[in-house]
């Protein structure tokens, strides 16, 4: 070891580190039962605002550093943003430059190696998406009736899948699915993004997303999207079945 | 028992206690649901800390915060020195306040790979579980980091 090397073991075991808190109460207190989270209203008018010139495709302008975050979640493969103010975002309006390429369900099942599932009818349309997603479409990509997401979560301290910048104006709600943890998200649509492997946004992927259903089950995160209500989307995640 | 190795992981990647704290909050939880998917016979700790550093790493890009520059040193002595004359301490500071501003400069994969290495003592292949790279990578980061803080130190001497 260097002399450099040395200094820089010595400078570590001398760093000002504070005492590390009891992390015990509060992980106990987040691994309980699952409850429902009712976001604040604070700044509604401001999101409905922002929301509806974001669908009408102008580009929001926001500064970025006006915008707080006030609580993050993790589920089902999803990280879910929950902001005060929503940033500046050019959106994508071709849903399926969002969901990768288009093949058939039969090859979807070969290129993916874990079961798939989904609804009784087959899908109208299935792409393979970024890592390892695959995307069943009901409906057509210009109207889409319901889109329905499997991926893989091969290890759990990966970056989330994908991520949800959600205002105020949007509820949500943390569920059960069967025994799964899961959220809906309801009211306002939010923004959705794409992360990278390496857990960066991907800016150029943000679209704006009706009522979801996360939950992750099985080692696979699931995500059912579409004008449903909750108990509408809880009853198609409990009727999906093999797809294989 | 691992609650100290994680908040310091946590603390040296944000250098925040608030952020820390929330850092290795979530990395339990995750952790605590990830436990059946545990690989039986491999070891803990790294895989605990990757959980913390990848919670701490998204927390410090999220805050865009140069989390370095909020690290202090405590002692008063020389670097390694456990008795210090008045005037070795104070060059001991100097040494140490140069060499904690130099790591402060370097770009956050130069800090990052040196943090584990050596604040953290760490293995390469604990550190490379950590970072989520190969072992090779670690070596070869490692060194390029020492390399870029001799520059930035100039008055240490490797």
């Amino acid at each position: 070891m260097s002399e450099l090397e040395r200094a820089l073991v010595a400078l570590g075991r001398e760093l000002d580190v504070p005492e590390a808190p009891d992390p015990v109460p509060a992980v106990l207190g987040r691994i309980g039962p699952r409850r429902t989270v009712h976001l604040p209203r604070r700044r509604l008018v401001l999101a409905l605002a922002v929301l509806a010139l974001a669908a009408l495709g102008a580009t929001l302008a926001i500064p970025e550093a006006r915008s707080a975050f006030l609580r993050i979640l993790d589920i089902g493969g999803e990280r879910i943003e929950i902001v005060d103010e929503l940033p500046e975002l050019p959106l994508v309006h071709e849903l399926e430059r969002t969901l990768g390429e288009r093949v058939t369900l039969a090859e979807a099942r070969r290129r993916r190696n874990f079961e798939l599932r989904g609804l009784e009818r087959a899908p109208d349309g299935v792409y393979l998406g970024a890592r390892g997603t695959v995307w069943f479409l009901y409906g057509t990509p210009e109207r889409p009736r319901l889109l329905l997401s499997q991926t893989p979560l091969l290890d759990v301290d990966a970056p989330a899948l994908q991520k949800k910048l959600v205002g105020s104006g949007t509820l949500v709600e943390l569920v059960d699915v069967d025994e799964a943890e899961g959220a809906f998200l309801s009211g306002e649509p939010h923004f959705l993004f794409l992360i990278d492997e390496t857990g960066n946004t991907v800016e150029d992927s943000a679209r704006l997303a009706k009522d979801v259903l996360l939950w992750d089950e099985g080692g696979v995160a699931y995500r059912l999207e579409g004008d449903l209500g909750r108990e509408e989307a809880l009853g198609l995640a409990r009727a999906l079945r093999s797809s294989n | 028992m691992y609650q100290g190795i994680a908040f310091r992981t946590a603390f040296l990647l944000t250098g925040s206690a608030s952020e820390a704290e929330e850092a290795a909050q979530t990395a339990f939880v995750k952790a605590w649901s990830a436990l059946p998917r545990f690989r039986p016979g491999a070891p803990f700790k790294p895989w605990l800390l990757r959980i913390v550093a990848n919670e701490a790493r998204n927390r410090r890009r999220q805050l865009g915060r140069l989390r370095a520059l909020e690290l202090r040193a405590t002692a008063a002595h020389p670097l390694g020195d456990a008795a210090p004359s008045p005037e070795g301490a104070a060059i001991g500071r100097e040494l140490r306040d140069r060499l904690l501003a130099a790591v402060s400069r370097l770009d956050e994969r130069d800090r990052d790979v040196l943090t584990c290495r050596y604040f953290l003592e760490l293995s390469e292949e604990e550190t490379a579980a950590v970072l989520g790279v190969r072992p090779g990578t670690v070596k070869s980061r490692t060194a390029r980091a020492l390399s870029r803080l001799r520059v930035e130190v100039e008055g240490v001497e490797p």
